[in-house]
């Protein structure tokens, strides 16, 4: 009873010192929660999600027997922005080279009677661009156009052809309009997602799993790392206290304050930035638990495998930069191969934003293995540094 | 009345770090209730020796004992008998003097009342009261030595390791700060500290003097003198011009050393029994004795002497293996 009691009061000496230590440094404070706080605010007014429309200049041949007013093309094909028509291509590739536009699309010379000659026609489309989304997009862009092409050739074939059956007396050619000759079949998008996709709502979901990985992270490693660097870690060694305690001091304090940034953040979320929360909070606080346990866990082995503060924030860095292109917040884990996955999965970002966004988006997860993911990890890695530490603190 | 085991016994202790011999064979007991004083130069190896106490390091060769127990595996009980001052500040800068004993009573398992009235008790003894809720950032360097003496005084240990506590202070806060390690002496503690001003040995029951890794002299202040000199000194002043080594020779005199032409120190066994003898001697000669008394080096002196013997005998020992 009295190992127990002594114990116990450890462990709170230790959170109650982390508290106050944190609570005293105001640059940790401001970090820690206006850091966040403001990211998100700074997110959610300035991005807008969408690719910028490709700056396009249109070369007709005089003798195309296409129209040449900008004004007909301003609104043809989404994702092209028509900046001028041109009746050379010389001077518009030129401005292509200076990079003053994006693009540049060739219309074919005398389209309408190679067509009817039973000739197919080439559009040229020559972009200058260096980004490889970028360069995706554009691809995605020229389809379009030449869908868009090949559909007002074919409308003003059809209406050419139902001119010329009514004259040879077919008046049942009037009832098909050349606009569905030329296109039967239109689609009609339907989301049955129960929210309106919305860049800051689904970027918002993730950023808050993704930040408090960052926090716990760092917290609980530069923590770690402070104390035996000042020779701390000496005194507890001679101290009656144990390295659990130690630890569990430690983590209880940490798993307070990234509990604080959590409801501080997805308040933000919710309640400024609108963002919706259609799920159960509970299960989304056991969520940000989760990750707040399994990043401490991960926070603990970096500590334990660190000399310096510096060296610290250098694998704290590695960590989120691995967690910005493997943990799905920006892009999706299905654009990597299978191989590459199991790595994405060490992560608790990962998982956590998976299930931040089913849970605030969709209001149920469809992976609840995320869950214990999330669980097996914290164990795992809590305890695998608990022992990695017990034998720092003997070798103190 | 049975007498209290040892607090602290090492038994041919040794130390090395790859090929650096730390430290080197080194016995010695400290009976509880006692001061014992661990003196040497920067170097000499103070404060492998205290880290083999606390357990921080384990021995190459021999045994440490600390409370009857292998230091490397004490039991919680024993820990909380157990008080240590790191030679650096170990405690946080931005937790208040009040906020870093109590962290330290707690993780030393005491509790409510006790907690608060010994956090109180160790900070006024240190006197740093009247501080107690200043920023240990805001603190001078004196002030976090005193802030550290209180932490490892605040559980009222048994045993205290105290790494260099008066380092960095002014001459009336050591002073103080002495007096209560003899307060606490005299209550049954047991003490061992290490300090890098020769002159605390005075203030210590028993000194280890330490030296390129080596035990050089393990004895009461008193007897440490005794060793520096090779007995105890009579300094003597005469009227007349008087060539001391006429003296040699005779009984009781080990040597003479000639300091001026009026005066010389003659160093014999026994102060007290020797003076009238050589008094009686210079006046037979002829000369006129000023005036004949008992001269004690001091501990600079002394472990100046000691320290300079012991590293002639290690190059003789090498010169010799060679």
């Amino acid at each position: 009873m009295r190992v127990v009691t002594r114990g116990f009061a450890s462990v709170l000496a230790f959170v109650a010192k982390e508290l106050l230590e944190v609570i005293r440094s105001p640059a940790a404070l401001v970090s820690l929660t206006l850091g966040p706080v403001l990211i998100m605010v700074l997110f959610g007014a300035g991005f807008n999600g969408y690719s910028p429309a490709l700056r396009t200049v249109i070369v007709i041949p005089p003798d195309s027997g296409l129209s040449t007013d900008v004004s007909e093309y301003a609104d043809a094909v989404i994702g092209i922005d028509v900046v001028d028509v041109v009746p050379d291509r010389g001077p518009a590739e030129e401005r292509l080279r200076l990079r003053e536009i994006d693009a540049v699309i060739v219309a074919p010379a005398s389209m309408q009677d190679r067509f009817l000659a039973g000739e197919q026609s080439v559009v040229d489309v020559m972009i200058n661009v260096s980004d490889p989304i970028a360069s995706v997009n554009a691809a995605y862009v020229v389809k379009t156009l030449s869908a868009e092409l090949n559909r007002r050739i074919l409308e003003e074939v059809a209406r050419h052809g139902i001119a010329e059956a009514v004259k040879a007396g077919s008046p049942d050619a009037w009832d098909i309009p050349p606009e569905v000759i030329a296109a039967p079949t239109r689609a009609d998008l339907k989301n049955v997602a129960p929210t309106e996709p919305a860049v800051v709502s689904y970027y918002g979901a993730a950023i808050l799993a993704f930040i408090l990985q960052h926090i716990a992270v760092s917290l609980i490693a530069l923590s770690l790392v402070r104390e035996r660097t000042r020779g701390s870690f000496e005194l507890f060694r001679f101290a009656p206290v144990s390295a659990a305690e130690v630890l569990v001091g430690k983590v209880i304090a940490c798993v307070l304050i990234t509990g604080v940034v959590a409801v501080a953040v997805t308040l933000l979320l919710v309640r400024v930035l609108g963002v919706p929360l259609l799920g159960d909070p509970v299960q989304l606080g056991l969520t940000l638990a989760l990750v707040s346990a399994a990043s401490l866990g991960l926070g603990v082995v970096i500590a334990v495998f660190s000399d310096t503060e510096r060296q610290v924030v250098q694998m704290a860095l590695l960590v989120l930069l691995a967690s910005v292109f493997f943990s799905g917040l920006f892009l999706n884990l299905d654009l990597f191969r299978p191989l590459a996955r199991p790595f994405m999965y060490l992560l608790p970002a990962t998982h956590g934003i998976a299930l931040t966004q089913d849970l605030m988006l969709y209001g149920w997860t469809s992976a609840p293995w995320h869950f214990a993911a999330l669980g097996v990890m914290a164990v795992v890695l809590l305890v695998g540094g608990s022992a990695l530490l017990r034998r720092q603190l003997e070798r103190a | 009345m049975q007498k209290e085991p040892a607090a602290v016994v090492l038994d041919g202790a040794s130390r090395t770090f790859g090929d650096l011999e730390a430290l080197r064979d080194v016995s010695l007991r400290v009976e509880t209730g006692s001061i014992l004083g661990v003196i040497g130069p920067s170097g000499a190896g103070k404060t492998t020796a205290i880290r083999l106490m606390t357990g921080g390091l384990a021995p190459t060769a021999g045994t440490v004992h600390v409370l009857g127990e292998d230091p490397r595996h004490l039991r919680r009980r024993t820990r909380e008998k157990i008080g240590y001052l790191p030679q650096q500040f170990t405690l946080y800068p931005y937790l208040t003097a009040r906020e870093n004993v109590g962290f330290v009573a707690s993780i030393y398992g005491l509790l409510w009342f006790r907690h608060g009235r010994r956090v109180r008790e160790a900070l006024k003894l240190v006197e740093l009261w009247t501080v107690r809720n200043r920023l240990a950032a805001r603190m001078s360097g004196g002030m976090l030595r005193r802030l550290e003496l209180a932490a490892a005084l605040v559980h009222d240990p048994a045993l205290l390791l105290l790494d260099e506590p008066t380092a960095g202070l002014d001459p009336i806060l050591r002073a103080s700060i002495w007096t209560e390690l003899h307060r606490l002496r005299d209550a049954g503690r047991t003490l061992i500290v290490t300090t890098q001003y020769v002159n605390e040995a005075e203030e210590c029951d028993e000194v280890a003097l330490i030296s390129g890794g080596r035990l050089v002299a393990l004895a009461t202040p008193e007897e440490l003198r005794r060793q520096a000199l090779g007995g105890q000194a009579i300094e003597v002043e005469t009227e007349e011009a008087f060539d001391a080594a006429e003296l040699e020779g005779q009984p009781g005199v080990l040597r003479v050393i000639q300091t001026t032409p009026h005066t010389f120190q003659a160093v014999v066994e026994d102060a007290g029994i020797a003076t009238p003898d050589v008094v009686e001697a210079i006046t037979a000669r002829g000369a006129t004795v000023k005036s004949a008394r008992e001269w004690v080096p001091s501990f600079d002196d002394a472990f100046t002497t000691l320290v300079e013997r012991q590293a002639a005998d290690v190059s003789n020992e090498q010169e010799e293996a060679a």
